[in-house]
């Protein structure tokens, strides 16, 4: 493989594509979209957790001249919306507009007017007969005997289950002899762990614009990581042939796996242009939009046990997923959540149990990390306290157990584990411990006075895509086209959506690379679900690893036929044939060495093509990768608490990552920027509580209400240290592999473990806010 | 309510009602949506603006209150094809994830470098301290900051 340092395109910083775009304000996303004699949409949603709808009085907002959509009027099917899993993992319990809505903000019913204003006043207008049905806000309630099922029925792969005890799906499963292992062990810990519920917080609320198309199809803009998986719910949902369905690649204002399901308001949308036949519009609010997603709440009790001399045993954990009111992918967590807690450190035996709960609450999605942020805050902090116990440094408590190359790496979960060819995760975590002098961190407990300082440290990972060997239950693949333009750049297309990461710049870079061309010669075109192959979505941290090594495979088909026009032209043997970029005449050149003159640019062959009849060059293909490689990474996290407030400030941060080869140097540090703000956000500041009495958000949907950081939370540029250790992935594009997620999911447990060692208190349940420090500093030390 | 208002050195009449927001005007009638939708409660930035220099929130402000002053808005900010020097430096630093909150950023940078051409770090995370990233963790946007206002001395 060619080093590191040979790469021409790959590893440099440049500027990308959409920058423009986006910093001169004209990059539209779907809630910058408007059509001619478009009409605009706004929702009419549950003012109660759990009602059965009576009826919905239209006339009213008929009479102001608004058109209306009511349960009665939409297809009366059950869906799942999002299709990233295979139909015997995708459990359906959707309605497009509630019968019977299971949460407060679940639609009910739409209007469609030629302003907002209108609109708004149209929804007012309408009226619902509720009867108000029992509620739960709490998965133990839930599903104690007796309770009110929230779901009569819900389909899998087309047969009927009945939800019981509102239980919405298990998983359970068992590797070793778990009663022998415990019997080895010396130290066990033995922990309830709680988590807190989280707000993606997306800069841009979701959107949709739908315009119904002369041939009876529709075109749809909306905000969204797949729009092929949009493409084929709505195919599902209302029968339209798929060729009359074109879902545009629309730029996301972010998203963090909120919309890697389809989201609720597609459908409707659709309903009312169907039944209008005019272009409809409809952007949530933020109100709205707060009340639509969530991150899934989870109840952790685990136990972990290790001989004395630091060897990790045994473990078992019972999960309690709360799902909120709708499956989205349930099922399909509770094997990654098993996958995330086996992953970083070996056990030779281990037990798993877990259970997804309806509650009426907001329906719970994907969130940055999947559920892996939750589960490494427990697994990170639980080994804290085990090597605490058994009188080992927490960090070569990590170093003996850790699970690296050659070993086989659970990934997400039963099926989809790979074998590890990559790890830095030694250079990670010896070369961060060496920048914050690690062994001579304070001593926890030996603090006295208002301000005390703590150091912690914590590991992380994910898979860089749910790629496998074998298929398993989560589809994982990409495609490209790759054609050769007349001036000898490329037009690159793929259906594969970039959050805002740089992740099409990457790819832009894997094929500049490939077929040694000036990166402004591969062109990156927007597209949409007629004219590109199948992407599944962009989440799982596969967008580089997966989306990239679909762009490689086909650069490299593309490459086979330029040589091969290029030896006809030449006169040359193709496989004797080099390439190089000539930055000077902006192009790519294929050659013979050492023999002068026998050389041709890409431009001159695809002029030549064209004059002679040979056709254009261009490949089509698609990719599965067949592994699921983890990047790892490692924080080292220094916090200051002031005992009398419980406020914690975030003093300096030490990041390291093994990411492969790095493609976008400055942007993949960005990642771990912005992994670190949302791990801290999520450690201290986040939580989205409910109103038992009505089942609405304390926070009332204002953002006003709803913290996360801002630049002054943040530490200076100088207390923040990224690096990256050097490691190259084999069935990674040019040795690549993910960092999305990886980035996020150590810092929970980071944080908690600094806050330990400046307090000598541990925490069980996030977000360790102020209130939660404060109570227990009173309670250990007096007021 | 008839009103005239300097769109990015442009001056345009409008006609409005008195409930009318800036952001709506903005977005809606100029068809500058490069101005974002966020909150609409003045928490995340994404609408802010310039009028008369200052950084406004235009989610905040009635459109009425914008007549017979200047409006600043991100798409006003080039020249022709050259990009203003703290775009470039947005750009530069990787300060550019989603970009949905990059207009409100840049438009609050202006502001700032205009009033304080040399800001340390402290100042500027304090003056941006209206505006949320959800992507960045605001490491490359201090950054661009500190690189736009080396620029803007050239």
């Amino acid at each position: 493989m060619t080093r590191k340092s040979d790469y021409v395109t790959v590893g440099k910083d440049t500027q990308r594509k959409d920058g423009v775009a986006k910093v001169t304000g004209s990059e539209k996303f779907a809630s910058d979209l408007s059509l001619p004699g478009m009409l605009h949409m706004r929702l009419l949603k549950s003012s109660f957790p759990h009602a059965k709808v009576l009826k919905v009085h239209t006339r009213e907002a008929e009479k102001l001249g608004a058109y209306t959509l009511t349960p009665e009027e939409v297809p009366d099917i059950k869906y799942c919306p999002r299709l990233v899993s295979t139909p015997e993992a995708t459990y359906k319990d959707w309605r497009i507009l509630a019968k019977k809505p299971l949460y407060v903000g679940e639609p009910i019913a739409a209007v469609a007017a030629d302003t907002e204003e209108e609109a708004q006043l149209a929804v007012e207008a309408l009226k619902v007969d509720y009867e108000q049905l029992p509620a739960y806000f709490d998965a133990e309630e839930s599903r104690k005997p007796g309770a009110t099922q929230l779901h009569d029925a819900i389909e899998l792969k087309g047969t009927i289950i009945n939800p019981e005890r509102n239980i919405a799906c298990t998983l359970d499963l068992q590797e070793g002899d778990t009663d022998a292992a415990w019997k080895e062990c010396d130290e066990v810990v033995e922990r309830t762990y709680r988590t807190n519920r989280r707000y993606h917080l997306q800069l841009e609320t979701k959107s949709v614009l739908v315009k119904p198309e002369i041939d009876g199809g529709i075109s749809v803009w909306s905000t969204t990581q797949s729009i092929h998986n949009t493409r084929l719910l709505l195919h599902e949902i209302f029968g339209l042939p798929m060729g009359k369905i074109r879902v545009y690649k629309t730029p996301l204002g972010s998203s963090f796996g909120s919309s890697i399901q389809v989201n609720t308001i597609v459908p409707i949308a659709v309903a009312m242009a169907l039944k209008t036949r005019k272009p409809v519009k409809l952007t949530m609010t933020r109100e709205e939009d707060i009340r639509d997603h969530v991150s899934y709440n989870m109840i952790f009790k685990v136990k972990l046990g290790a001989k004395k001399d630091g060897t990790l045993v045994v473990g078992h954990l019972d999960a309690v997923l709360d799902l909120g009111s709708h499956q989205i992918q349930a099922y399909a967590l509770l094997g990654c959540m098993a996958g995330w807690w086996v992953s970083l450190y070996r056990l030779k035996a281990k037990s798993y149990k877990s259970v997804a709960v309806y509650t009426n609450k907001t329906p719970s999605c994907a969130f940055r990390g999947y559920g892996n942020p939750q589960v490494s805050w427990m697994v990170e902090t639980i080994m804290d306290e085990l090597a605490e116990k058994i009188g080992i440094d927490p960090l070569d408590f990590r170093l003996k157990n850790y699970i690296g190359e050659g070993e086989i790496f659970w990934g997400q979960g039963p099926t989809v584990k790979s074998v590890i060819r990559s790890s830095g995760v030694e250079e990670i975590l010896k070369r961060g411990a060496k920048i914050v002098d690690w062994y001579n961190r304070p001593r926890a407990g030996n603090q006295t006075g208002r301000y005390r300082k703590g150091l912690g440290m914590g590991r992380g990972f994910h898979t860089s895509s749910a790629g496998a060997p074998v298929p398993g239950t989560v589809v994982d693949f990409s495609g490209a086209i790759i054609k050769l333009n007349e001036d000898g750049t490329v037009d690159y297309i793929t259906a594969l959506m970039d959050h805002g990461g740089g992740t099409l710049e990457a790819h832009a870079k894997i094929i500049a690379e490939e077929l040694c061309l000036p990166l402004d010669n591969v062109n990156v075109i927007s597209a949409d679900t007629s004219t590109t192959v199948y992407d599944v979505c962009t989440h799982a941290s596969r967008g580089i690893y997966s989306g990239g090594g679909a762009a490689l495979k086909v650069a490299k088909q593309v490459k086979e036929k330029l040589r091969t026009f290029a030896a006809r032209m030449l006169d040359a043997e193709a496989s004797a044939l080099s390439f190089r970029v000539d930055n000077d005449r902006k192009q790519g050149v294929i050659y013979a060495e050492g023999i002068k003159g026998r050389e041709v640019t890409f431009k001159e062959i695809a002029y030549n093509a064209r004059h002679k009849n040979w056709g254009t060059i261009a490949a089509v293909d698609s990719y599965r990768q067949p592994a699921c490689p983890p990047h790892f990474t490692g924080y080292f996290i220094e916090v200051t608490v002031d005992t009398w407030t419980g406020k914690v400030k975030l003093d300096s941060v030490v990041a390291g990552a093994d990411i492969g080869t790095v493609i976008n140097p400055k942007l993949a540090a960005g990642q771990v920027h912005g992994g670190l703000a949302q791990g801290w956000s999520m450690a201290v500041m986040e939580d989205m509580s409910y109103d038992a009495k009505t089942g609405d958000l304390i926070n009332n949907g204002n953002l006003t209400d709803y913290k996360i950081p801002y630049p002054r939370d943040m530490p200076d540029l100088e207390d923040f240290e990224v690096f990256f250790v050097e490691t190259v992935e084999p069935t990674g594009p040019f040795g690549a592999k993910g960092i999305g997620e990886g980035a996020l999911n150590p810092v929970a447990g980071t944080v908690a473990n600094a806050i330990q060692n400046a307090l000598d208190i541990r925490f069980y349940e996030l977000p360790l806010s102020k209130e939660r420090i404060l109570r227990a500093i009173m309670e250990k030390e007096g007021q | 309510m008839k009103i005239t208002i300097n769109v990015n050195g442009k001056q345009q009449r409008f006609d409005v009602e008195p409930n009318t927001l800036l952001l709506n005007l903005i977005r809606d009638e100029m068809s500058l949506t490069g101005t974002k939708y966020g909150c609409g409660i003045g928490e995340c930035g994404a609408c802010t603006v310039l009028l008369d220099g200052d950084a406004v929130l235009a989610c905040m402000m009635l459109a009425v209150d914008a007549d017979g002053h200047r409006v600043d808005t991100v798409e006003g900010l080039s020249d022709g094809n050259k990009l203003h020097p703290i775009q470039q430096a947005y750009l530069d630093e990787g300060a550019v994830q989603c970009g949905f909150c990059t207009p409100g950023f840049i438009m609050s940078t202006k502001a700032l470098l205009d009033k304080n051409p040399n800001p340390n770090e402290a100042e500027i995370r304090e003056y941006l301290n209206g505006n949320i990233c959800r992507c960045t963790g605001y490491v490359n946007i201090v950054k661009a900051v500190q690189c736009a206002a080396v620029k803007m001395k050239e």
